[in-house]
C-alpha cells in the first residue's frame, strides 16, 4: 500500500468522522432552540427520501415490489416482513420475466 | 444492545453483499486486504468509500477523492443530529462512537422502533451499529480478499430490500395526516432531482431539506390558526 492509498483513507476518516460531529452539535444546539419539534420530523423525511432515490428511474417492477412492501408495511408495521414480501414480489417478477 | 444486535442482522446481510463487492473494487486499486479492513473500520461510509476509490482509480487527486466521497456523507449531519435525544446523557466517549458506527441501516431501524417503544435508546443504537461495522468491515475485506466469486444476487432481489426495510421503517414513524405533506415532498423532490442526474446522496439533502422545510411551515400555520 503506497502514501496515497494511507493519505485517502486518513483524509476520507477525517472528514467522515467531522460530518458526524457536526451533526451531534448541530443537534444539541437544535434541541434548545424554538425548532427542537424539527428534529422530530427529520427522520421520517430523510427515510422517505431514501426510498425515493432508490426507486426514481427504476423499471415497473422495482415500483410494484415497492407497491406489496408498501401495503405489507401497512398491514403489519413489520420491518422483516417487508423485506420478505417486497424481495419475494422482485425475485418472483424478476424470474418470470416481467 | 443485543436487542438491536439481533433485529439489524436481515439489514446487515444485505450490506454484507454491497460490502464485498466494494472489497473487490478497492482490491482492483490495490488496496491489500487489510487496508481496506482499515478503511472500512475508520470511516464506516459505503457510498463515500465507493466514490473516493472510484475517483482515486480516475487518477483524481487524492484530497478530490476524498472530498468526493465525503461530501456524499452529508446527510449524516441530519441523521446524527436527530439522534440528538436518544444520546442526551450519554459519555461523550460513548456518543462519539455511536455517531461513528451509525449508517443508514441502524438509524433508521432505531428510530423506527423507538416510534414503537420509547424505551428504544442508545443501547439499541450501539448494539446494531457494533454490528453493521463489524459485517461491513469483514466483508469488505473478504472481497478485497477472496475476489469476484460471488454470484449476481442483486438480480433476486438483496438489492430491493433495503428498499422494502426503509419503507417498513417509514411506516413505523407514520404520525398520521401531519406527515403526508412534509413526506410527499421529501418524496417528489428527491425523484425529481434523481431523474434530473442529480447524484443520489445529493438528492437526499435535497429532499429531506424540502420535507422538513414544509414540516416547519405546517407548525407555524397551525400554531397561528385560531
Amino acid at each position: 500500500m503506497t502514501t496515497s492509498h494511507w493519505a485517502l483513507i486518513a483524509i476520507l476518516a477525517i472528514a467522515a468522522f467531522s460530518i458526524r460531529l457536526v451533526g451531534l452539535i448541530a443537534g444539541d444546539v437544535i434541541r434548545k432552540s424554538r425548532l427542537a419539534p424539527l428534529l422530530d420530523d427529520l427522520p421520517g423525511v430523510i427515510i422517505v427520501s431514501l426510498v425515493a432515490s432508490s426507486l426514481a428511474g427504476q423499471p415497473v417492477l422495482t415500483w410494484c415490489a415497492a407497491g406489496a412492501a408498501l401495503v405489507t408495511a401497512w398491514l403489519t408495521n413489520n420491518v422483516i416482513l417487508t423485506m420478505l414480501v417486497g424481495v419475494a414480489v422482485f425475485a418472483g417478477a424478476t424470474l418470470i420475466g416481467i | 444492545m443485543k436487542h438491536g444486535a439481533l433485529a439489524i442482522l436481515p439489514l446487515a446481510l444485505g450490506a454484507a453483499i454491497y460490502g464485498f463487492a466494494f472489497g473487490i473494487l478497492a482490491a482492483q486499486m490495490g488496496f491489500p486486504w487489510w487496508g481496506v479492513a482499515i478503511m472500512s473500520s475508520a470511516v464506516h461510509a459505503g457510498s463515500s468509500q465507493i466514490v473516493a476509490v472510484e475517483q482515486f482509480s480516475g487518477g483524481e487527486a487524492i484530497l478530490g477523492a476524498a472530498l468526493a466521497g465525503a461530501a456524499l456523507n452529508l446527510r449524516y449531519i441530519g441523521i446524527v443530529a436527530s439522534l440528538s435525544d436518544i444520546l442526551r446523557g450519554v459519555p461523550l466517549r460513548l456518543r462519539l462512537l455511536a455517531i461513528h458506527i451509525t449508517g443508514d441501516e441502524n438509524w433508521a431501524l432505531t428510530m423506527a422502533e423507538r416510534a414503537k417503544s420509547p424505551g428504544i435508546g442508545a443501547s439499541f443504537l450501539i448494539g446494531s451499529g457494533i454490528v453493521m461495522i463489524s459485517v461491513w468491515t469483514g466483508s469488505t475485506s473478504l472481497g478485497a480478499l477472496v475476489g469476484s466469486a460471488l454470484p449476481d444476487l442483486e438480480r433476486f432481489g438483496l438489492g430491493f430490500a433495503f428498499t422494502a426495510a426503509f419503507i417498513a421503517m417509514a411506516r413505523g414513524m407514520w404520525r398520521g395526516p401531519q406527515n403526508a405533506l412534509p413526506w410527499c415532498g421529501s418524496f417528489l423532490v428527491t425523484g425529481i432531482l434523481v431523474l434530473s442526474g442529480v447524484p443520489k446522496a445529493y438528492a437526499i439533502v435535497g429532499g429531506a431539506l424540502c420535507g422538513i422545510t414544509l414540516s416547519m411551515v405546517l407548525r407555524r400555520r397551525n400554531r397561528c390558526a385560531p
